[in-house]
């Protein structure tokens, strides 16, 4: 018995002796020669994959003293938090990863993702050439500390057969929620199973975000100045939510879409069941095969306003050792460069994520043939959310004061007010 | 039967050995990351930041937080449910699936099996097209009866109702098969003696059937009621706790925590009420047995 | 009154004394209730394996159809030639089967000491160990992360197939199989001379074959469809797992839904034809009782 206790404390001791015998970073990576290798954790897959792959392989190429290692990382973009957290715990981290925009405050307080505030301001990187939205995502509390990576925001993809079906007035330019309502109304016909338009309920950012252009078109905003309180819930978000929670409960012309990926609404557009999809240019992949006749418009305004909201994603910099930063951040830079940019662009479908590669005359073919007129235009001008540390707590409360506004279980002003206490203590957290 | 004093003390060192290896490893494995948990639950980091040390105050928030507490009563309901359901339902199908196999018995036992193997990635997928509110088969087939359509995972007052029979569905499997093992050990000759006694169908059960299971019983009983106190998978891949928080259970609310809004610590802390709540019943049953046996 | 072995052996007379007139009442209720549950527990998979042979202009319908309008390949060529497939399998093979072997070794051991032999601390010990499983998955994945990190195994198989060496849920499964068997022929043969591990071995073990079947079976699903743990312990694409590979098949905005169901189908079987054969020992066990003596 003495032994088996004996022998059991040993191996406790040793497994004790290796859990905390720190998370310290491995510096590995660097090889005698000089060569630097980097850890990529791009969280793509399918098509993108294999357009970063090939981007990759032509930076390898071209950099003989940096070698990139492309992997998804364990899985796709959404999944990664939790694996980043876990990296960034154990000290088992990547050199670059994707992270969502609205994570990126969070993210950044720790020390190890790396400030590229200065990295940005080198003389060939021409910073200001990135959209300001995307500028702003990528900057917590003054300084840079990610590259965009990804960008998008929302229009609206409507459906013109439908539209002539139904005998609705395609939309105008500078038109405004009224608009949008009695078009949506004008759409929805319960004996054919067809909707006005749509708005996920069930999880995630993707609920939240809709809501931001409401508020800025009529002048209110997300949080004060100061980001101390929220403002979400003033006027201008009740007015917001109103519209729709008219539109939903009074018109039933809203699809409340509870899917966890917000997939059905999608599946209704495609097959002819919904007239006007809120939606960014990634919902074309499927929108193409299923051979819908779309057009694109603008958001609809308050008072002609018609500000919509962008939503860059980034790719951070983990620091392992200052050979490793340089690498990862070179690669970054030239990834994001405007022939980079332009190429994966073509080749995904994403969003420029510069001005210059948006007025490349390359990039104006594949603009006109899938109809990108509207969200290329939005970009210079998109507003974008704050980077706070509370963003990811105040999105999940707005969240479930719009589902439960939209599915008639509580009035706008209250059901803000509550989210606005929540998304209040959380922000009094934020330093 | 008389056990020699000197053979039992002479059986610790064997005994020690047998359980060693399988001892150390779960220890070694589980003890240290639950000592970092129940640390984390008295910081407020966000696991990117460390956090400061805030004593008692995740916990004291917890007992306002009413999201908590909802968490804590779909659990329970979704326990209450379940448990019995599944182990009782197992029970029976696995006592009329034991007997020689047949071609149709054979089939009949392989169709219990299948909802169990699929993944819960897999049966979110799935129940996610049968329950659709709108077109889903489950609405077609309760339309053909004349019953109106029911909201499924998208009603708030139905979602946790199908999520239980969606995870009955899927669970019931487990107990049939741990049952239909337990079965196949009860001596047939045992069943046969008190037939021939004169015993009828109810009595060989309780009588015969239930006293020779009541070992698995038990632990069927106490590893689901686990199982579902601790139900996560599902809930992620089909609802997210939702409609409007209708479906969202303990672990889920843990998992949202520390893993979508930076708040581990209280994460944690929300772990530590489960596991203590846990704790208590494991407590309180094993007063009971011990009293059961003392007066038995 | 017979003994212990009459018992066990199952070979004396009453076995041929089954009521005649009995049974067939008996299977006519029992089937009332056993079709429709069966056809139950097994229509939705049906959907999927259909589904799996939907073309994706189909599959991307709304409403979905039911039925294939043709079998359509789509999804499995997908699965097979986009994909790293083959590792995938390999590495959830591999993982699987070393946890199999592994539980049934260490939790026949753990749960024999724990019913059979008595000794001080025993039934603290086992509290312990059921202790351990109340703290969600969910968040001791994390500091179990960084104990793999600093035993060097991140992001490597062995950090898949550490954890899933030996599980509570075996040694109290198998614990309480142990407990159930009569301890008479156990008892004979340790008076006979025989050691602990002998009596474990050639006695308990044979007996208990329907619950090492039941347990082989339950850790090789486990295994096969863990999906959160390879998910954080995971990084490089060598090391994914099936369960894993099938993610990638879901992107941020696009799903490619045939190639979902295929893989699904494709994952599910192995599990299934696992414990079909594990199913078959239930059969042979019932029968080799009769010979045992």
């Amino acid at each position: 018995m003495k032994i088996g206790i004996g022998s059991a404390t040993a191996c406790a001791a040793v497994l004790a002796g290796a859990l905390l015998s720190g998370c310290s970073g491995d510096d590995g990576g660097v090889s005698a020669d000089g060569t630097v290798r980097i850890v990529f954790w791009h969280g793509q897959t399918q098509i993108a994959q294999k357009a970063l792959d090939g981007l990759v392989a032509e930076f390898n190429r071209t950099h003989p003293k940096i070698k990139v290692v492309s992997q998804s990382g364990g899985s796709t973009a959404d999944q990664l938090l939790p694996k980043v957290t876990a990296a960034l715990v154990s000290g088992s981290y990547p050199d670059i990863s994707y992270i969502y925009g609205s994570d990126l405050a969070s993210i950044a307080r720790n020390r190890k993702v790396a400030d590229l505030t200065s990295a940005v301001q080198a003389p060939g990187v021409d910073w200001n050439d990135f959209w300001p939205a995307a500028r702003a995502a990528a900057t917590v509390d003054g300084r840079v500390r990610a590259i965009p990576a990804l960008t998008d925001n929302l229009a609206v993809i409507y459906n013109k057969k439908l539209f002539a079906e139904q005998k609705v007035a395609p939309p105008k330019p500078g038109w405004s929620w009224d608009d949008f309502r009695a078009t949506a109304k004008a759409l929805t016909d319960p004996s054919k199973g067809t909707y006005g338009t749509a708005w996920p309920i069930a999880d995630g950012e993707d609920v939240t975000w809709r809501l931001w252009p409401l508020v800025w078109q009529q002048g209110g905003d997300i949080v004060t100045p100061d980001r101390r309180r929220s403002r979400f819930a003033g006027p201008e978000g009740v007015r917001g939510l109103t519209v729709w929670r008219d539109m939903s409960v009074a018109d039933k012309s809203v699809y409340l879409d509870q899917d966890s990926a917000g997939a059905r609404m999608g599946q209704l557009f495609n097959n002819g069941k919904m007239g006007m999809f809120v939606a960014g240019p990634w919902a074309l992949a499927d929108i193409g095969p299923a051979k819908i006749d779309y057009a694109v418009a603008p958001l609809p305004g308050f008072n002609g306003d018609n500000t919509t909201i962008g939503g860059p994603d980034n790719w951070v910099v983990m620091d392992k050792g200052s050979e490793r930063r340089k690498a990862a951040t070179e690669f970054l830079l030239w990834l994001t460069r405007p022939a980079q940019d332009l190429r994966w662009d073509l080749a995904t479908g994403q969003l420029p994520l510069r001005a210059s590669a948006s007025r490349h005359p390359s990039y104006a073919a594949y603009q006109a043939r899938w109809k990108l007129d509207v969200w290329i235009d939005n970009l210079p001008k998109m507003r974008t959310r704050p980077t706070l540390r509370a963003y990811p707590k105040l999105s999940q409360a707005v969240q479930e004061a719009i589902a439960a506004v939209l599915l008639g279980k509580m009035e706008p002003g209250p059901a803000l007010d509550r989210a606005a206490k929540a998304a209040d203590s959380a922000l009094a957290t934020e330093e | 039967m008389a056990r020699p004093m000197k053979r039992a003390l002479g059986e610790t060192p064997a005994a020690w050995a047998f359980v060693l290896p399988a001892t150390l490893l779960i220890l070694g494995l589980s003890l240290l990351p639950m000592v970092w948990s129940l640390l984390l639950s008295f910081t407020d980091s966000d696991l990117v930041t460390s956090g400061r040390w805030v004593g008692m105050d995740n916990y004291e928030r917890l007992l306002d937080d009413p999201a908590f507490r909802q968490s804590i009563r779909n659990t329970l309901i979704f326990t209450a449910l379940y448990v019995p359901g599944s182990a009782g339902l197992g029970l029976l199908i696995a006592m009329a699936l034991n007997r020689p196999r047949t071609k149709l018995i054979g089939i009949y036992r392989t169709c219990v099996i299948v909802p169990f193997v699929v993944s819960p990635a897999a049966t979110g997928v799935l129940f996610a097209f049968i329950c659709d509110a709108r077109f889903g088969v489950a609405n077609r087939i309760l339309s053909a009866f004349g019953i109106p359509r029911q909201g499924f995972l998208e009603d708030p007052n139905t979602a946790l109702y199908t999520l239980t029979g969606i995870g009955l569905w899927g669970g019931t499997g487990f107990c049939v098969i741990i049952f239909l093992a337990a079965l196949q050990d009860i001596p047939p000759s045992l069943v046969e003696a008190a037939r021939i006694d004169g015993a009828g169908r109810w009595n060989i059960f309780r009588h015969v059937t239930l006293p020779s299971v009541r070992p698995v019983t038990t632990f069927v009983v106490i590893w689901q009621s686990l199982v579902a106190m601790q139900l996560f998978d599902l809930v992620y891949a089909t609802t997210r706790g939702g409609p409007l928080g209708s479906t969202a259970v303990v672990v889920y609310f843990i998992y949202n925590q520390a893993f979508k809004v930076f708040d581990a610590g209280y994460g944690a802390a929300a772990a530590y009420v489960l596991a203590v709540v846990l704790l208590a019943l494991g407590g309180v049953r094993y007063l009971l047995t011990r009293a059961r046996r003392r007066f038995a | 009154m017979k003994t212990a072995e009459e018992v066990r052996s199952g070979t004396s007379p009453s076995r041929t004394v089954a009521a005649p007139s009995r049974p067939r009442r008996r299977i006519d209720w029992s089937h009332v209730g056993l079709a429709p549950l069966a056809l139950l527990f097994v229509l939705p998979l049906l959907w999927e394996v259909l589904a799996s042979f939907m073309a994706d202009a189909q599959i991307n319908k709304y409403p979905p159809a039911l039925v294939p309008d043709g079998i359509h390949l789509d999804g499995y060529r997908y699965v097979f030639t986009n994909t790293d497939f083959p590792r995938w399998f390999l590495n959830s093979v591999l993982v699987s089967l070393v946890s199999v072997v592994s539980n049934l070794v260490l939790c026949s051991l753990a749960a024999y000491g724990f019913a059979r032999l008595r000794f001080r601390g025993s039934g603290v010990l086992f509290g312990l160990l059921v202790a351990t499983i109340i703290i969600p998955f969910q968040l001791t994945m994390i500091p179990t992360f960084i104990l793999m990190k600093n035993l060097g195994l991140a992001d490597s198989l062995g950090a898949l197939i550490l954890p899933n060496l030996v599980s509570v849920f075996g040694v109290y499964l198998l614990r309480q199989f142990f407990l159930a068997l009569p301890r008479d022929i156990e008892e004979a043969a340790i008076i006979d001379g025989c050691g602990r591990l002998q009596v474990l071995v050639r006695i308990v073990l044979p007996l208990a074959r329907p619950a090492l079947a039941t347990l082989a079976a339950l850790t090789f699903l486990t295994s096969w469809n863990d999906l959160t743990w390879p998910l954080i312990a995971i990084s490089t694409d060598d090391n994914y797992t099936l369960q894993l590979g099938l993610t990638t098949f879901a992107g941020q905005h696009h799903t490619i839904w045939s190639a979902v169901m295929a893989g699904n189908v494709i994952t599910t079987l192995p599990v299934l034809i696992v414990f079909l054969l594990t199913q078959r020992t239930f059969i042979q066990s019932l029968t080799s009782t009769a010979v045992k003596g």
